[in-house]
């Protein structure tokens, strides 16, 4: 029986297993895929003490703390929970877990945009990360669709590649945060394309055009080498949902200040919950929350104020 | 040993877990950048009709995106 299960392999999940470590709790990380969204992005310049960080360094720089304590990880999918009377069992294909408390990290995906050939093209010419994908298009013409601040980010990056880069916006003006959006105004290479859809992705072997609902210079095909989808995320709160634990309409968890969800010994944290702002720093402080809780509620101590 | 022949960049960072897999357990492997080499981004789409990386070759198996469990199964680790 461990006193906590973490399930997720992000931030989030190593921060809470830092805190859980401190507090001497018998603690299990399980986690499919270990690093999580933080992976795809370059530079990270909110997180207090590091001015410039790429997200696998903050990522191993985390994880290695929270393995200076005596904890387990375990790199599985878990595949379903269920509340008993005094504790949670889970189960992965082949095992099955008991613990007292359980904390949900499991983050987010990316979010597909949904439009014909975006499946069929899929790495020939149709990416979700700049990082990973950016160095393809060595002086081509290529379009992020999204208007956030990872929107932004993604074309600042690819511009580093691109001898063009649109960003394609449905609404009249993006939401970049101001240091991002100066950036991307200064930037040559950019331009924005706004109150304007993607509807179709086309091509042969690769992508070669994208069809806009707008036209664009009087054309509604724009030919490009890539697009870059960022459109969001969607949180995976599957398996909380599954316990019982209460879900928003964005599919988030809806978790009180002491990252208790509605079920007592459920907690959750980072970018699954219902939060507006998600970074590294606001997960992270939710997540050591949730592991002071789950302490506080395996030991008995006095419950945190449970209203929301 | 199989030949292991890894398809990634500078900058990806699934390529640098995968490899770091791979150093973990004692595997050697070729590294090919395919941003700098179009040699070997022409060998990737070739093997693998796509340009996602990392993309790993182990004799033959072709395994695209860090696919920690086909990666052991391929070199049977």
């Amino acid at each position: 029986m461990y006193d906590l299960v973490i399930i997720g392999g992000g931030v989030a999940a190593f921060a809470a297993a830092i805190y859980a470590g401190r507090l001497q709790l018998k603690t299990l990380v399980i986690g499919e895929e270990l690093g999580g969204t933080i992976l795809l992005t370059d530079e990270i310049a909110n997180y207090p003490g590091f001015k410039k960080i790429t997200g696998l360094d903050l990522f191993r720089k985390i994880k290695e703390h929270a393995q200076d304590y005596d904890i387990e990880i375990l790199e599985k999918r878990a595949e379903s929970i269920e509340k008993q009377t005094d504790a949670f069992e889970l189960f992965t294909k082949d095992e099955k877990l008991k613990a007292k408390t359980v904390i949900i990290a499991t983050g987010t995906h990316l979010r597909k945009l949904g439009v014909p050939g975006e499946d069929e093209f899929a790495n020939r010419g149709v990416h979700y990360c700049a990082l990973c994908d950016g160095v393809f298009y060595k002086n081509k013409i290529v379009a992020v669709v999204g208007g956030s601040d990872s929107a932004a980010t993604e074309a600042l990056l690819l511009t580093e590649y691109a001898q063009k880069v649109f960003i394609i916006y449905r609404k009249e003006t993006i939401r970049a945060e101001p240091i991002t959006a100066q950036r991307v105004d200064k930037n040559e290479k950019i331009e924005i394309i706004n109150n304007t859809n993607v509807t179709e992705i086309k091509g042969e072997q690769f992508l070669n055009a994208v069809i806009l609902d707008n036209p664009y210079k009087g054309s509604n095909e724009l030919k490009l080498d890539a697009l870059f989808i960022q459109v969001g995320q969607i949180p995976l709160s599957d398996l909380a949902a599954s316990a019982g634990a209460e879900i928003n309409e964005k599919k988030e968890i809806i978790i009180n200040r002491a990252s208790e969800t509605n079920i007592p010994g459920l907690f959750a944290c980072g970018d699954v919950i219902d939060s507006k702002f998600k970074q590294a720093i606001t997960g992270v402080a939710q997540a050591v929350t949730a592991a002071n809780s789950a302490y506080e509620y395996t030991t008995n101590l006095p419950q945190p104020n449970e209203s929301f | 040993m199989a030949k292991t022949i890894v398809y990634s960049s500078q900058t990806c960072p699934w390529c640098r877990v995968a490899k770091d897999f791979l150093m973990e357990n004692n595997i050697e492997f070729e590294s090919k950048d395919v941003g700098a080499d179009l040699v070997a981004r022409n060998e990737l789409m070739q093997k693998s009709g796509q340009l996602g990386i990392p993309v790993l070759d182990i004799d033959g198996t072709i395994i695209v995106g860090f696919n920690q469990q086909a990666i052991k199964e391929a070199l049977d680790i």
